[in-house]
Formats: C-alpha cells, sequence, structure tokens
C-alpha cells in the first residue's frame, strides 16, 4: 500500500470519527496538524513532505490561532453550555513543555510500545540492522535542544520495537519508526555480485593508502604474476610476499588458486597490502562462504588510514618547530 | 688563520706517521707539508703546539664540558686490535663449507662416477664428495652468497637443468673420437635461481668424469684492474696479458686437476723463457707457471697446446658473471684508451671457444653464467639472450635490436650463435626433495607436507631455490 493512500484512508477514518464523537473543544493547532498529516497516528507533530526526502530539514512550528468560540456553537447542535465543554484541553499532554515535539515523540513511542510489548521479539543480533538517526540529525529535525541522554531513551525504546519479530511487525510500529530512520540505510546499499567470466577468472580491487591494486584470481596451483614479474621479484621482503598472499594463505587456498595482478601507486608495503584486499575479493566470488573467515584475518575491512596533511606553523602534521630561546 | 692540515685529522696525523712510518703513505695529510727554504713551519707545527689552536675559548674554571669526540686519551678511544691487511677481506671470501650445528643426513647418498650420468638421481639431494669438494674449493667454485655453511656437508640438489648438463657430458663423451663436441652454453635465469650452483654442478660432473676443469670464478676480477698488465708482444691488435691473474690460475688448475694432469708427459718443447726440467708432466708445468709469473701466460698457452692434443681429455670450462666481459675493461692502452675486455688474453681465450671461432678437439663443455645481483648494463649481451631464447623455443618472430640502444659490435658478433639453458625455480617435487633435505638437516623445524611445500613454493616466486632457502632455513620467524 503507498503512502497516500495510507493517508488517504486515515484522513478519512479520523474526519468520521471527529465528526461524530468531537463533543469537546479542541486545540485548532493540534486539530490542523492532524489533518496535515494524518499517518502519525499517535502523534500530534506533524511529519512533513520534506522531511521524507532529506532528513536534517526542519519540522515547520506555527503556534495555534486562537479559539473561537462562536465556531464551536455554530457548528454543534445547540447545546446547554456547560463547563465542561468550554474546558480547551491541548491535544498533546506536552503543550506547556518547552519541549514539546520531543516529548510528544516519547510519549507516543512509550505508548506504542505498551501496546506491542507483549509480540514475540528476536534477539538483538537477529535484529534487522538500522541506522538511526543522530542526535543532531534528530536536533535539526525537531528544532529543539534535546539533551543526548533524553534521545538515547528514545533510541532504546527503538531499539526494542526494532526487535519484534519481523513477521509479525504491525504497520503501525513501522511507520512510526521510519521517522527516527536515517534515509539511507545499511540495507539500500547491496554491491553488485562479482561474476566468474567465461574463462574462470574473477576480479577484486583493493586499496590501501595510496595503492590501489586489481587481482584476477583463477583456479590454478599457486603462481602468482604481479605487474608481469613474479611474487619475489616483485616483493623483497618476505613479509610483503605473505602480506600480498594472505587471503589465500589464511583460508588454506595458496595451491589452489592463480593470482595475476596489476597494483600501481605508493610504497611497497602499501601495494601488497592493497594487494590482499584485491585477493580476498576476488576470492570471495569463487568461495562466498569464506567471508567470515577472511574477516577474521583481517582481509575484508580497508584500512581507511592515510598521511595526515602537513599544518601551517607545524614542521609536520603534528610536530612543532623546537623551542629556541630568544 | 686558516690551517693547511684539517684540524679534525690532527690526532691521526701523529699517530699514524709513528706507527707507519715505513709504509709509503698515499695519504697527503700524513707528511707534514713543508717549503723548502723554511724551517719554520716544520718546528711550529708539533702536535702538541698545534693542539691549542683547535680550541675556540677555554671552558671556564669548575665548570663542566661534554665531550664526545673520539681523541687521544679520551673515554671513548677505540683500544682495540686493528685488524691486520687483509683480514678482513679474508673473513669476507671466507668459505665455510660445514656447519657442526646441523644434523648429519643418514640417507644422503654422494655422487660417483657412475650414478653422476644416472637420470635416477635427478630430483634428489646428493652429497658431493670430499676429493671433489677440495677441487671445487680450489677453483672457488663455492660462493659465499651459497648456503653452503647451513649443512653438515655439502650436497646439492640434481635439478632438471643440472640433468640436462650431465646429457651434455653424456653427448660429450658419447662422441667419436676423431669429432668431438664441444659445447656452448650460457646460463640464464632470475635472481638467486641458482645459476651459480648449477655452474659448480657442471664442474662437479666433469670432475667426477675425469675431465680437466678451468674455472674463471668472477669475470669482474679478470677486468677489474686490480691485476698488473702488459701488452703481449707480437699481438696485432694489442692485447694484453695478466701475469699474476694468469698465475693464480694455474695455480688453481694444477690443484684441481693434479691427478689428470700429473699422469700426462709433456710431448711437445714447449719454448718458454724460463729453464725448465727435461722430464715434465703437465702438472710440473702447471706449477711452474703458477711460481713463475712471468712466464705464467706462454706456460698457460703451452698447457692449452698440450690439453688439446689428440687423446688427452675433455675440458669443462667455465666463467662466472658474464657480463663484465662483454664491455670495456677498466685498464687504459698506451694512448689512454679503454681496453676492451675482449683484448685480454685470458677473456680472449675464453670469448673465443664461446663464440664457437675455436672448438676443443678432444670435446668440451664452455659454461658462462650471468649474474643478476652485480653485473653491469649490457644491453649487447640481454638481446642475443633474448634472441638465443626466442630460437630455441621456434618463435616465429624474433626479437628486434633497439636502434635507440649503443651497440657493442664485438659482443654481438662472439654471442652470435650462443646458446641458452634457462634455470627456472624448482618445481614442486623438487622443491619438497630440498625442503626434506633441509628438515633432515634439523634446519627446518616443520612437518614437510604437501601444503606446506606448496605455500613456500609460491612465497619463494615459483620456486626460486635461493628464495626458497632464505624462507625456510636463513629466516628464523
Amino acid at each position: 500500500m503507498s503512502r497516500a493512500e495510507l493517508q488517504r484512508r486515515l484522513l478519512q477514518a479520523t474526519d468520521a470519527l471527529g465528526a461524530l464523537s468531537l463533543s469537546r473543544p479542541q486545540c485548532q493547532r493540534a486539530l490542523s496538524f492532524r489533518q496535515n498529516s494524518p499517518s502519525q497516528c499517535l502523534s500530534t507533530t506533524s511529519k512533513n513532505s520534506a522531511e521524507l526526502t532529506s532528513e536534517n530539514s526542519q519540522e515547520k512550528f506555527t503556534a495555534a490561532p486562537p479559539i473561537d468560540f462562536n465556531t464551536f456553537n455554530k457548528a454543534k447542535k445547540p447545546q446547554p453550555l456547560s463547563l465542561k465543554t468550554l474546558r480547551v484541553i491541548p491535544a498533546s499532554p506536552s503543550y506547556f513543555s518547552a519541549k514539546p515535539t520531543f516529548t510528544d515523540d516519547f510519549i507516543n513511542l512509550s505508548a506504542l510500545l505498551r501496546k506491542v510489548a507483549t509480540l514475540p521479539t528476536v534477539p538483538a543480533s537477529e535484529a534487522p540492522r538500522v541506522a538511526w538517526k543522530t542526535i543532531h540529525q534528530y536536533r535539526i529535525m525537531v528544532n529543539e535542544p534535546v539533551k543526548t541522554l533524553r534521545y538515547h531513551r528514545i533510541l532504546d525504546i527503538l531499539h526494542r520495537l526494532n526487535r519484534i519479530h519481523p513477521s509479525l511487525m504491525p504497520e503501525e510500529v513501522r511507520e512510526a519508526m521510519l521517522r527516527y530512520k536515517k534515509a539511507a540505510q545499511p540495507e539500500d546499499r547491496i554491491p553488485k555480485p562479482g561474476v566468474i567470466d567465461e574463462l574462470g577468472r574473477a576480479k577484486g580491487v583493493g586499496r590501501r593508502k595510496t595503492s590501489s591494486a586489481v587481482a584476477w584470481v583463477v583456479e590454478g596451483e599457486g603462481e602468482v604474476l604481479v605487474n608481469g614479474k613474479n611474487l619475489s621479484q616483485f616483493f623483497g621482503r618476505l613479509h610483503d610476499r605473505e602480506s600480498a598472499v594472505w587471503a589465500l594463505k589464511a583460508t588454506e587456498r595458496l595451491d589452489k588458486y592463480n593470482v595475476w595482478a596489476l597494483v600501481q601507486g605508493g610504497g611497497v608495503t602499501g601495494q601488497a597490502e592493497a594487494l590482499t584486499l584485491a585477493v580476498a575479493k576476488a576470492l570471495l566470488v569463487h568461495e562466498p562462504a569464506l567471508k567470515p573467515a577472511l574477516r577474521r584475518a583481517g582481509c575484508i575491512t580497508r584500512d581507511p588510514r592515510k598521511v595526515e596533511r602537513k599544518k601551517a606553523g607545524h614542521v609536520k602534521a603534528r610536530k612543532m618547530p623546537t623551542w629556541v630561546k630568544r | 688563520m686558516s690551517s693547511s692540515i684539517c684540524l679534525r685529522r690532527l690526532p691521526q696525523l701523529s699517530s699514524e706517521s709513528s706507527i707507519h712510518s715505513s709504509i709509503g703513505s698515499r695519504n697527503l695529510l700524513s707528511s707534514t707539508q713543508t717549503s723548502s727554504f723554511s724551517t719554520s713551519t716544520a718546528r711550529f707545527a708539533s702536535p702538541l703546539m698545534k693542539k691549542k689552536t683547535g680550541q675556540v675559548a677555554a671552558p671556564k674554571r669548575g665548570a663542566k664540558t661534554l665531550n664526545v669526540k673520539k681523541g687521544r686519551g679520551g673515554s671513548g678511544r677505540d683500544t682495540g686490535r686493528k685488524p691486520a691487511i687483509g683480514e678482513r677481506k679474508a673473513l669476507r671470501k671466507r668459505i665455510v663449507l660445514s656447519n657442526t650445528n646441523a644434523l648429519e643426513v643418514p640417507t644422503l647418498q654422494d655422487l660417483t662416477k657412475d650414478n653422476v650420468l644416472d637420470k635416477a638421481v635427478e630430483g634428489k639431494v646428493m652429497g658431493i664428495p670430499g676429493e671433489v669438494v677440495d677441487a671445487l674449493r680450489a677453483v672457488e667454485a663455492f660462493k659465499t652468497s651459497q648456503g653452503w655453511s647451513l649443512f653438515r656437508r655439502p650436497a646439492a640438489l640434481m635439478r632438471k637443468e643440472t640433468v640436462q648438463i650431465a646429457e651434455l657430458v653424456k653427448q660429450v663423451e658419447a662422441g667419436e673420437a676423431k669429432a668431438k663436441q664441444t659445447i656452448r652454453k650460457v646460463l640464464v635465469g632470475d635472481k638467486m635461481s641458482g645459476k651459480s650452483t648449477l655452474v659448480l654442478q657442471g664442474l662437479m660432473i666433469a670432475l667426477l668424469r675425469n675431465w680437466v676443469v678451468i674455472n674463471l670464478p668472477d669475470a669482474k676480477d679478470i677486468v677489474l684492474g686490480h691485476t698488473e698488465y702488459a701488452p703481449l708482444p707480437g699481438s696485432t691488435p694489442t692485447q694484453y696479458y695478466q701475469e699474476t691473474y694468469t698465475a693464480t690460475l694455474l695455480s688453481q688448475i694444477a690443484k684441481a686437476n693434479s691427478e689428470i694432469l700429473s699422469k700426462i708427459q709433456v710431448t711437445s718443447k714447449p719454448a718458454l723463457p724460463i729453464p725448465t726440467p727435461p722430464k715434465l708432466n703437465l702438472l710440473k708445468l702447471a706449477e711452474l707457471g703458477a711460481a713463475n709469473p712471468e712466464a705464467s701466460w706462454p706456460v698457460f698457452v703451452a698447457l692449452w697446446k698440450e690439453l688439446t692434443l689428440p687423446g688427452r681429455p675433455p675440458i669443462m670450462m667455465a666463467i662466472d658473471n658474464l657480463a663484465h666481459v662483454m664491455r670495456n675493461s677498466e685498464y687504459l692502452s698506451a694512448d689512454a684508451k679503454p681496453v676492451h675486455a675482449h683484448d685480454l688474453t685470458i677473456v680472449r681465450h675464453f670469448v673465443d671457444h664461446l663464440s664457437g671461432t675455436k672448438t676443443l678437439p678432444n670435446g668440451g663443455i664452455i659454461l658462462a653464467a650471468e649474474t643478476k645481483s652485480n653485473s653491469p648494463a649490457c644491453p649487447a649481451l640481454d638481446y642475443s639472450i633474448q634472441l638465443a631464447e626466442a630460437r630455441q623455443l621456434g618463435r616465429e618472430v624474433l626479437p628486434e635490436w633497439n636502434p635507440y640502444k649503443v651497440v657493442d659490435m664485438r659482443v654481438m658478433e662472439c654471442l652470435r650463435n650462443m646458446e641458452v639453458l634457462r634455470s627456472n625455480g624448482l618445481s614442486k617435487e623438487e622443491a619438497r626433495a630440498i625442503m626434506e633435505y633441509y628438515a633432515a638437516s634439523g634446519m627446518l623445524r616443520a612437518k614437510v607436507d604437501a601444503p606446506f611445500v606448496s605455500e613456500r613454493w609460491t612465497l619463494a616466486g615459483q620456486g626460486n631455490i635461493g628464495e626458497l632457502e632464505r624462507a625456510s632455513v636463513r629466516a628464523r620467524i
């Protein structure tokens, strides 16, 4: 079901509800919000369309217009005026709070959790991975000075909600969690699966420092050619040679594959360690089940460290000139 | 005031002149410079007087100053004995062929005259018998860079290329008495791929088969300009002979081949500039040349003439570091032009046989090995190797000479028809054999199984034997 359709249906439902049971005057602001964005059925605050596109945009917050008591009386059947109907109740319990949106969010999520608390859960490790908004992104969205600790309370509830068994996850909860998710989720970016070409080659690319390496791995008996030279000609140090084929060595596949690689940029160590990653990625194409083993061997994660830039007033990146008296 | 003598050298100056007063030093500083008509400079130049001038200002009384100079009388002064002349070089060049800490390998068999040409020894590690080791040591076939000092006694893997050389030996021996073959091979291969060891194994096979062995252990020594040389009288264009080097070579030949040479009598009457005893065998002749450097070249010529008479044994000639003799030598001619290495008589002699202009009437093998670690750039040699390999592989398209490179036509001519024997990496079976030998010697403490051998084989750049040894025996991680 598309979001627009859902909104429309909910709008109809709330209108009908309001027409039937709106017996006492309510804050117009709250009403207007509810009409604007009924998808947040438990929230008094709106979720504007801009928020859906860019996560760092601010929500609109306008003050409630003054209550016109005549309209109440006109719209409804003439009833004996009672104090109860005259009493104005804000739609949000946090109407008088300095941080109404945050408090609303917290109250709504707590209410939601109470509602779904009995649903079965999965362990945290098996719950779907979600990238929640950071405190900064949330602050910008609600435009309120929210403390980190308080936001963490929200996150705790979200984590608990996320642990509900995925097959039983209510639509309501899913919708509620959407507000706190980042625009880009980890599962959005699924890398293209590697392919083994018609000659049995799998390609992998790796980088380290300023070196980059491309390796083609084929089934064979352990021959390695790097830039047209064999391993001992290309790498003088034994350690570098081991680094270059570490992915194969750690998984005991050294005598089962041949490697043909091109390396450029950087120094000897960088090139060797760029090759580690390249060979590991190409090997993963042949045997995807080796991923945990390769991760344990340290062949999956790219080392992001680079040379730190030199700063003005420093001799190098951090080094200061020697102190000279006078 | 500027001193005529570097002040830092002053302490050494006095000690040097006192200790080595008898040795004529080439150091200009070691003799005080005096002008001929005044003695005052020399008088004031006494070390005690000069010492003061080096200091800028005397430190204050009681003040402690840091003195880290290695001067005389200081605490940091080196009191140890200085090594004698040639001592350090001898240490550097020392050949150690035994390691008493390594285990004796009980299964190690020795090579003999009979089994050395046998195909069955291929892929096995075989011991080198004692008398052959002595002969090889005499001709300086062992190199310091090789791992002989790691094992109990010299032994070598009979790899595929070794067996190929053994086949060549067999081929030469099988030839008809009238038309014996002369086989010429240039050994090429990667760095540490065992080219020099292959030369050694060639010499070893020749010695076991009672051939005459002549080895030029390092071509660099011939052209380096460290031995005296003189133009050969009556040669056009002028050739140069090296007395001392030839004498050393003769003594090496005499030592290595004493048994064979002592059995052969000199039949012709060589015209030598030294008096010779009436009854002379070849061993005596060679020793005569070794003892009289001034007659060494004529003796070498006479010896060669005797060896090439019919009915004499085949000859194995070998040279290592070939690129050094394929360019100009460090010697200068009378008009200060560089002498081409091919104009040196010993090199000329070798190169004539390598190029095929001269043959060995009794048959034999000429082995030349190139080196990758210490060799000058020699485009002509590189090109000739490429060409020879392409020809041997039967390629349709032969490599072409790069016209922007300088051609040494003498080298090109010399290497026109050469044949190449490439020593590649070991096969996995050979690698396993040598690693089992390492393990049996106690130098490799690991279980030698197929995955382990395969891993080391890959890390050694597809079985490069030097790298294999480095990774499994020398590297202790």
